[in-house]
């Protein structure tokens, strides 16, 4: 027997073991109930990347209106204290989906809402606190309808995790404001939703 | 030489006691006691042959939409319990000697109350709506871990054991239940979060977001009334609340001789934005009078777990 006999052998012993593995193969159909999960995806789908974009370019609005707002000057120290904490939470907001989104993130504001708003913060420190109490109302508001659209957990969580402070920050201006009345503290009337504007 | 000792001459202590005897009385004591146990009349229960029951295994523990928004329903269902036993108590409205600005805010906690009756209803209805059963009592492990502990250090105080003096009920329980509500809207917030990431339906995330705003806003308003101006922690404070944490754990142990009473542990002032993001960590109560070493009731409010869940295998009636 030849070295090419042998090589031959070899193959065609090859080819018999693995038929049945391959016929199986070509038999096999795929079950009548094909494994399905109701889970949501965590990373942000294409569409939910679009609107985190917007949310990120909302907060990155907030931010640069609280700025305006510290740079005006006037604040009690008790008034500066609180205007620059939520001024730095919209920042971490803004890169908090910077983060998410990576290269899809837009990284900038919105510029039609920055002017539109821009002079409500600037004026005098109890307008400035009623305005920011409305823009908060309002990303509240503007949140809560895009989270009904996510698919994505991690985009819903991170939201989410804006969302319900943001709804403390409005109380908090009231208070700061002066305000008593449980119905304004607690924003019985909530602003609405930014979506579509701008 | 013989072995034969049967002869009727007694023999000397000695040679009673050499090592042979002692083996010949040991042998007898043996065989004494085998007929004694072997005397025994009562033959007890003969062998059996078969099979037994199997061990009893665990429910499988289901996790679904369903379940976890009725476990919110039970959640919602145990706070509103808990303020119609603080109103019914009226502790809300009398004076505090820790918190002298307070006020009484019977109105206010009756606004809360109003909420988390409306918010089981609502989870409930998403329960339903999931596939499940409306869960329309308490959660059980929050009422009987954490809130119905509470009640009773405040209110009666702890007996006094073989090893432990008595604790006398609350030296203010005006400030405990404050700070209970305080804690109770803080948890409703951050289980509501929680739930975003866990149920698989907007619809679902949507409603649990509608009901944590509202809690959340609520926790930033008791805690602006219990510390008015309380806004939001700034960098020293947290760093001043980490010292303090510190502080006392290095502190719970009094020498035996120590002229003065121990220090009671401190009961930090709740802030209205305790962080940039809304916070999942747990939520602590401190209350209480202190045990004989100064030390108050720490309970730490989480969000439903493994272990608080209202899985189909249970049921408000069996408890």
């Amino acid at each position: 027997m030849g070295r090419r006999a042998l090589l031959g052998a070899g193959i065609g012993g090859a080819a018999l073991s693995l038929l049945p593995f391959l016929s199986g193969s070509a038999g096999a159909t795929p079950p009548e109930e094909a494994a399905t999960t109701t889970a949501p995806p965590r990373r942000p789908t294409t569409a939910d990347a679009e609107m985190l974009g917007q949310l990120q370019a909302l907060e990155l609005t907030a931010q640069a209106l609280y700025t305006e707002a510290v740079n005006v000057g006037g604040w009690s120290d008790e008034q500066a204290a609180l205007v620059s904490f939520i001024l730095e939470a919209h920042r971490a907001y803004g890169q908090s989906l910077s983060g998410l989104l990576g290269r899809d993130a837009p990284g900038r504001r919105n510029d039609e809402l920055f002017d539109a708003w821009r002079a409500d913060f600037t004026g005098a420190p109890d307008q400035v606190l009623a305005a920011a109490y409305d823009l908060e109302s309002a990303l509240v508001a503007t949140h809560t309808e895009v989270l009904a659209s996510l698919e994505g957990t991690n985009g819903a969580a991170s939201i989410s995790s804006m969302l319900i402070n943001e709804a403390r920050f409005c109380t908090a201006l009231a208070d700061l404001n002066g305000s008593t009345d449980n119905s304004e503290l607690l924003v019985d009337d909530e602003a609405d939703s930014l979506v579509g504007q701008g | 030489m013989t072995n034969d000792r049967s002869n009727s001459t007694p023999q000397p202590l000695e040679q009673q006691f050499d090592r042979r005897g002692l083996f010949r009385i040991g042998g007898l004591s043996a065989t004494a006691l085998a007929l004694v146990a072997c005397g025994q009349t009562e033959a007890g229960e003969i062998g059996r042959v078969g099979v037994g029951q199997p061990t009893p295994e665990l429910e499988a523990e289901v996790v679904n939409d369903g379940v976890l928004m009725r476990t919110m329903a039970g959640v919602s269902t145990s706070i509103a319990n808990a303020y119609a036993h603080i109103l019914e108590g009226g502790a809300l409205a009398g004076s505090s000697d820790t918190l002298p600005d307070l006020g009484d805010q019977t109105d206010l906690v009756t606004l809360f109350h109003e909420h988390h009756v409306e918010a089981a209803a609502r989870f409930n209805e998403l329960a339903v709506e999931a596939g499940e059963e409306a869960w329309e009592c308490g959660n059980t492990r929050l009422d009987s871990a954490y809130i119905s502990p509470i009640f009773t250090r405040v209110e009666d105080g702890v007996p006094a054991t073989g090893a432990a003096q008595a604790i006398p009920p609350s030296d203010d329980p005006t400030r405990d239940m404050i700070n209970l509500v305080h804690a109770l809207e803080s948890m409703s917030a951050a289980s509501c979060q929680a739930m975003v990431a866990s149920v698989s339906m907007p619809a679902q995330r949507v409603a649990a977001m509608e009901i944590g705003v509202r809690s959340a806003r609520q926790a930033a308003l008791v805690a602006l009334r219990i510390n008015p101006g309380g806004y939001a922690l700034t960098p020293a404070q947290e760093a001043a609340t980490q010292d303090t944490v510190a502080a006392e754990e290095t502190t719970t142990t009094v020498a035996a001789d120590a002229p003065v009473a121990p220090p009671l542990t401190p009961i930090d002032l709740p802030v209205a934005i305790p962080g940039h993001f809304g916070l999942l960590s747990p939520t602590t109560w401190i209350g209480g009078a202190g045990d004989e070493n100064g030390v108050r009731l720490r309970v730490n409010f989480e969000t439903p777990s493994l272990n608080s869940l209202a899985y189909p295998f249970y049921s408000c009636a069996a408890g």
